[in-house]
């Protein structure tokens, strides 16, 4: 199996996970990168992702999965990205590299924008929420009967910190990646039901680095 | 990206038809461009993106040196209200820059539901709705497409209309716009030399009054405009510009493929068919050319299916030919081929099975009336014995799904008609139980009606269509007569087909109506989560008009229509005699079989038809 590692931003924030692959499949044909392709009735290129990310979140630190046939890897970026919509890169093409399931965290950067200037003591307020011994918001959930399930987000949270800036405030996030992970977004519902005053005019969501169980890049 | 725009996206649905950035998208540096267009399309990013035409006219505008050409789809309901709070006016997807801006803004006019989408996107823009109330060079107004054949429900709007095929003459509209932006004309000279280029009607240059039965009195042109405007078309369309690379999307499309343009025109003649009359004379693309293109195409979208669009693509002499052609490469490349429109008369094994073999999607076809007497009125040259030897051959193939399409209310149409809709159903039905290879898995037979919409330039044009009542009686009374749990019966929504007949055929009166029903909120009229047929009917009231004049009356042979303006190349004599055929139930051949003279060879620089 081999990975590529991309980066997402700018427009291609708002490509959902579907459509990226769609997009992907195409590209690939566009590059003529002949690829694996699944079995059985109506076969179609294999293409994984194995982290999806939220739409409207930007990331470094993308990987796809696929199986590379024709093409010599180091090739692959190049022609991958003369390939793709703006916004969407390719670093590299690699073979291997770790199992999924070692993939334990994942570190996001969240700005919270206030139009008027960061509202004074929100960092602390912001601080206390997260130290808390439990969090517990609902999250909406197809499993469960009522539509809905309650989560306590601390367990989930490996490292925060919370860094005030001019009109913003940058929380530096460790979180659990999987089986369950965390996304970012629970965290500013979260904070708009506790401290309201707190609560940002707009929030940008970058994903930077996923981990391994160590707390080492995981490739 | 725009800040706020990227804060309001995560807000809005599908966010990603509302950024630009695709494959392909152009991207000029703006200090290198003198001219920036808009090219607008009234409906959804899902929708315009899939229409060729848009794909044909960013092409050509884009290779022209200084010119940028961007989109500009309607934004849906959610992103319109989020634009309208943070103040962001109807930006280019490409730069992000408000059109308001540029120089011209170009509105593909399909469907008429579609209108009150222009006059939103206009005032999304911070534009003046009324032609008159736009008093500098820029930016000048410009509508095409279908609809502009009638242009007249536009006319107060719109500062000039492009009358058929855009390729060329959207070129020389810019070149005329360049030469009168260095001399510093006014946008009245500039209308006024736009006139006389072929193929363009500046509604300001016609003074128009009225009969006191509200019939049209005098059209009278100004300044030199010409009395009577025709459509321009390609003269060689075979190498008329493709989009072999073209945008593709980032997010799911209706038309997520690539669409191969076979021919333009239609030999056939249907007398309710404003695309058969109106893209007169048939034109076509040599099997090599559409074989490089298609090809071509596949490979720099990285698209996997391919459709041949065009009219009547079955009427395509060399279909074999290119589909063999085709399907070489296409099969093992895994591109599926599909060919829609294909008519029950030359519907063949062959053709079908090779199709089939690369995937096989459902069967469609439009016999349009229930009984061979009212398809002769409408030179709808399909018989029971080929529709239902086609349905033989695809139900023995293996086929079990097949869909009928029929229209209520045909001029003539009497019960015995609509009741022959029942039968043929029915026969269909038969004709399965007969041939199929496996009965247990059943078939389904999809029967749907559309309510009929007279249209300008056919030669239905005189006739009224049926009143609602009227519809509806005539779809009660075929729902009671379809019988069998394989048979599905769907009947189009009649509120606004009836629009669709006000607006088909209306004067420039109406626009008055269509401007005081966006006022009160109407927008995406084709939509029926958006139409409100009530917030119509209240329009019309308020503005004195009455909808039935348009619809539902029966026109005198010499009336002057409003959109006699215009020309498609078909003679109005002409159109009155196939009217007159249509009530004698005679068929007229079709362009290959003979030529009947409709006067579209003129089009033709050397005035032949080679059909
Ligand atoms: S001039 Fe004759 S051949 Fe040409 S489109 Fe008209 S009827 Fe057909």
């Amino acid at each position: 199996m081999h990975r590529l590692a991309f980066s997402k931003a700018d427009t291609a924030k708002f490509i959902s996970h579907l459509d990226l692959m769609r997009t992907f499949q195409r590209a690939f044909l566009r590059a003529g990168i002949a690829i694996k392709h699944t079995e059985g009735f109506n076969p179609h290129a294999f293409v994984s992702i194995p982290l999806p990310l939220s739409v409207g979140f930007s990331s470094s630190c993308e990987v796809l999965e696929c199986q590379v046939l024709n093409t010599p890897l180091e090739e692959v970026p190049q022609r991958m990205n003369a390939a793709l919509p703006a916004g969407i890169t390719v670093q590299r093409c690699y073979d291997g590299g770790r199992p999924v399931k070692e993939l334990a965290y994942v570190n996001y950067i969240v700005t919270l924008e206030y139009e008027t200037g960061a509202p004074f003591g929100a960092e602390s307020a912001i601080q206390n929420l997260l130290s808390r011994p439990a969090l517990v918001v609902e999250k909406r959930s197809k499993k469960a009967k009522s539509g809905k399930v309650e989560v306590d987000l601390i367990p989930l949270i490996a490292r925060a910190t919370v860094e005030e800036g001019r009109d913003t405030i940058a929380m530096d996030l460790v979180l659990k990646a999987q089986n369950p992970g965390l996304n970012p977004e629970l965290l500013l519902t979260a904070i708009r039901a506790n401290c309201p005053d707190a609560a940002p005019d707009y929030a940008s969501i970058h994903r930077r680095a996923v981990l391994n169980p160590q707390f080492q890049p995981w490739a | 990206m725009n800040r706020t725009l990227e804060h309001i996206l995560p807000r809005v649905q599908k966010p990603a038809r509302y950024t630009g950035g695709e494959y392909n998208a152009v991207v000029k540096d703006r200090r290198k461009v003198d001219v920036r267009y808009a090219l607008c399309f009234p409906d959804t990013y899902e929708i315009g993106m899939s229409n060729l035409g848009m794909r044909i006219l960013y092409g050509v505008m884009n290779e022209m040196e200084g010119v940028w050409c961007e989109r500009v789809f309607a934004p849906w309901g959610d992103m319109e209200e989020e634009m309208r709070r943070e103040g962001i006016l109807l930006y280019g997807l490409e730069s992000g820059d408000s059109i308001a801006d540029f120089d011209l803004i170009g509105f593909s006019l399909g469907y008429e539901m579609a209108y009150t989408n222009v006059l939103n996107m206009l005032d999304l823009a911070g534009l003046s709705l009324r032609s008159e109330e736009r008093d500098s060079l820029t930016p000048i107004v410009v509508a095409g497409g279908t609809c502009a054949y009638n242009p007249e429900p536009l006319a107060p709007i719109v500062d000039l209309f492009v009358l058929g095929e855009g390729e060329e003459v959207s070129q020389e509209i810019i070149h005329l716009y360049r030469k009168a932006r260095e001399e510093c004309w006014s946008k009245e000279e500039f209308l006024a030399a736009a006139a006389q280029i072929g193929g363009v009607y500046v509604p300001s240059l016609y003074e128009v009054s009225y009969q006191a039965d509200g019939t049209l009195a005098e059209v009278i042109p100004q300044e030199g405009a010409p009395a009577i405007v025709t459509k321009r078309i390609v003269q060689d369309f075979d190498k008329s510009y493709f989009p072999v690379k073209t945008i593709i999307p980032s997010t799911e499309i209706v038309h997520d493929r690539v669409m191969l343009e076979v021919f333009r025109g239609c030999i056939r003649g249907c007398r309710f068919c404003q695309a058969g009359y109106a893209y007169r004379p048939v034109r076509s693309r040599s099997p090599e050319t559409l074989l490089r293109q298609g090809i071509e195409a596949c490979k720099d979208s990285g698209y996997q299916e391919m459709t041949l669009s065009s009219l009547s693509t079955s009427d395509y002499r060399p279909l074999e030919h290119l589909c063999d052609g085709l399907l070489e490469w296409c099969e093992p490349n895994k591109v599926s081929l599909s060919l829609p429109s294909l008519r029950a008369d030359n519907f063949s094994l062959g053709l079908m099975e090779r199709v089939q073999h690369v995937r096989k999607s459902g069967l469609t076809f439009a016999p349009e009336a229930g009984t061979q007497r009212l398809r002769d009125a409408i030179n709808k040259n399909v018989t029971e014995e080929d529709l239902l030897r086609s349905c033989r051959t695809a139900f023995s193939g293996g086929w079990s799904s097949v869909k009928l399409y029929f229209m209520l209310g045909l001029p003539t149409e009497t019960d015995e008609d609509v009741l022959g809709i029942a039968d043929l159903a029915e026969k269909v039905y038969k004709a399965w139980k007969e041939v199929t290879p496996n009965p247990k898995r059943g078939v389904n037979i999809t029967v749907s009606t559309a309510w009929f919409v007279p249209k300008p330039h056919t030669a239905f044009q005189w006739e009224p269509q049926i009143t609602m009542e009227e519809y509806l009686r005539r779809v009660k009374l075929l729902r009671e007569h379809m019988r069998g749990r394989s048979i599905r019966y769907n009947w189009h929504d009649s509120q606004t087909s009836f629009l669709e007949a006000v607006l088909a055929r209306g004067d420039r009166r109406v626009a008055d109506v269509i401007e005081t029903a966006w006022r009160d909120g109407a927008k995406f009229d084709a939509w029926s989560e958006y139409f409100d047929f009530d917030r119509w009917m209240a329009a019309f009231e308020s503005c004195g008009v009455d909808p039935a004049f348009y619809a539902n009356r029966s026109r005198e042979k010499d009336e002057r229509f409003p959109w006699d303006v215009t020309s498609v190349g078909v003679s109005k004599a002409f159109l009155w005699r196939e009217r007159e055929r249509a009530y004698e139930a005679v068929i007229t051949p079709d362009c290959r079989v003979q030529c009947t003279g409709c006067g579209a060879n003129k089009l033709h620089v050397g005035g032949k038809c080679d059909a």
